[in-house]
């Protein structure tokens, strides 16, 4: 069984995290000018949020869908709850095929490093709406 | 000032690479014979400047990107390819280290660079060489920092470095090694820190026992690093190994290539010097006449023709792969097949310099089989280049299993 229950839980969560994430300092600086749009394509449940770097703003479902990106980020909901905690090592994750990564990847991977303070956003996000249970020990 | 290395800047360089490698052809065969690193070779390889190619400028180097600093490396790499196998590992490692290094962490150990300091970096262990996560503990101190305990088997450069890059696994406090195969991944780690050991290779919690004995590549002077509590300070901490790693592994893999190209040049340079003023003098064998000079005979000059050409496409495929990933093309590949394809130079590279090596043997005859001829030198230490990361196997093992894998991600 997923951890989350449908795709509105997937917006509702890790939605709401990348809009923090879109807006972050460390994030803006780093994206302000290039053209990153990530796609991220989620299953079990079936889930898509779109991340505009540049234009600052994150689309979810059918808007998410058909709208261009320059990198796509295909993971299980499950393991996109593990990811945005900061527990699960992304290299590891692509070599083992549990994160699938296509399209202009040397912006995307280039963010790894900051990607710390959006873990305890999306941490803070779960406890706020007390869903504790997605928080991995 | 331009942040990038001029055309101008880098025909200085080359010059003093041109200058070093005569220095490097000249005391090579006894490095060979003795099986040791020349020391002496230390003040001139600093007097060269080319310690400080690849720092960026920003950090007081000369800024040569990678295409720039594979052309260098070649250069020497056809003076001796040992010794420059050796300083290879400095270029490896800056490289490398710029690409992971915080903004403080550049400032510092570039800057150290830039001054003359060597850097190396001992990362296989013997259990699985480059591929096996660290077995080397990095056990954390109540003080901060970490203590390394562990032994790196191929400590190239070792006997020259003033600064030490390294992975290790961090532990608990009592140092013990996670439990889990992710954790072990999530905990191994990169540091650098300062090394500094006495004439007979003892420092403090660090030493190097003289261990190198091998087919070719004497003057490397590889040896065994044994981490013995070495201390590496909180600030010596740079990143997660293998994530970080991932990213910047084209330092290794295209400088290993122009060790190798140079090897090509230097190979094609002896067997031309040789074969074209060969005289057999009266012949009745293969070829019965009374004088036989051996540039007249077909398989000769379609060796010498067919080294030729294996240096020339060697030369293009370093070159050309270097250049994709200065102009940012690599951005095209897919992610998972970046790394092996990037090797496909260096194995391609090997491969060429392997069959060069036994084929100017075999063309030139006898003579190069007798030791100390540059010819059984070459061959011995083309050897090498089966085992440097990502060897051929692998590459194909990689770029296969990624093409086969299903679609569906794994879970």
């Amino acid at each position: 069984m997923s951890t989350f229950k449908d795709a509105d839980e997937v917006y509702a969560y890790i939605g709401k995290a990348m809009e923090a994430c879109v807006v972050e300092p460390a994030f803006v600086e780093a994206t302000k000018d290039g053209s990153l749009v990530v796609k991220i394509i989620q299953t079990a449940p079936d889930a898509t949020i779109l991340v505009d770097f540049p234009g600052q703003k994150v689309l979810c479902g059918d808007a998410a869908v058909d709208a261009p990106s320059t990198v796509q980020l295909r993971m299980s909901s499950d393991n996109a709850n593990r990811f945005w905690q900061g527990k699960l090592n992304f290299t590891l994750a692509m070599a083992q095929r549990k994160i699938k990564l296509e399209g202009k990847r040397s912006t995307a991977l280039g963010l790894l490093p900051l990607t710390g303070p959006i873990f305890d956003t999306y941490k803070t996000i779960l406890a706020d709406a007390g869903r504790t249970d997605l928080i991995v020990d | 000032m331009s942040d990038k290395m001029t055309e101008d800047e880098f025909e200085a360089a080359f010059a003093a690479a041109t200058e070093l490698s005569e220095y490097f052809r000249e005391i090579g065969p006894d490095c060979d014979v003795k099986n040791k690193f020349p020391k002496q070779s230390i003040a001139k390889f600093k007097k060269s400047g080319l310690v400080a190619l690849n720092v960026p400028k920003e950090y007081g180097g000369l800024g040569a990107d990678i295409l720039q600093t594979s052309k260098i490396i070649s250069e020497l790499s056809r003076g001796d390819s040992a010794i420059t196998l050796a300083y290879n590992m400095h270029f490896i490692m800056v490289g490398m280290c710029m690409g992971l290094f915080s903004e403080a962490q550049n400032k510092e150990w570039l800057g150290r660079v830039a001054d003359g300091d060597i850097v190396f970096g001992p990362f296989s262990e013997q259990r699985a060489g480059f591929s096996g996560l660290a077995d080397m503990t990095a056990v954390p101190q109540p003080e901060g920092g970490w203590r390394l305990y562990g032994k790196k088997v191929w400590g190239t450069l070792s006997e020259a470095a003033n600064i030490v890059t390294t992975n290790a696994t961090i532990t608990d406090a009592d140092g013990n090694l996670p439990d889990t195969f992710e954790e072990r991944v999530e905990q191994e780690s990169f540091f650098v820190a300062e090394f500094k050991v006495d004439a007979k290779g003892q420092g403090d919690g660090v030493r190097i026992e003289r261990t190198w004995d091998a087919l070719g590549m004497h003057a490397t002077g590889t040896h065994t690093i044994h981490f013995e509590g070495f201390y590496v300070p909180e600030d010596g901490f740079v990143c997660s190994w293998r994530g970080g790693a991932f990213g910047v592994l084209e330092w290794a893999s295209l400088m290993f290539a122009s060790i190798y190209l140079g090897m090509q040049y230097r190979v094609l340079e002896e067997a031309r010097a040789v074969l074209s003023k060969k005289t057999l003098g009266a012949t009745f064998g293969a070829i019965a006449a009374a004088e036989t000079k051996v540039a007249n005979v077909g398989h000769i000059i379609d060796g010498i023709g067919d080294m030729a050409s294996r240096v020339e496409l060697s030369r293009r495929v370093v070159h050309r792969t270097c250049q994709e990933l200065v102009d940012g093309y690599d951005d095209n590949w897919p992610v998972e097949l970046r790394f092996p394809y990037i090797g496909l130079a260096k194995t391609f590279t090997a491969e060429n310099v392997m069959y060069m090596t036994k084929r100017a043997m075999s063309l030139v005859g006898g003579s190069s089989f007798r030791r100390g001829a540059i010819f059984e030198r070459l061959y011995r230490d083309s050897a090498a280049s089966m085992f440097q990361p990502l060897n051929a196997d692998q590459s194909c093992t990689y770029i296969g299993e990624q093409l086969l894998a299903p679609e569906e991600l794994s879970d």
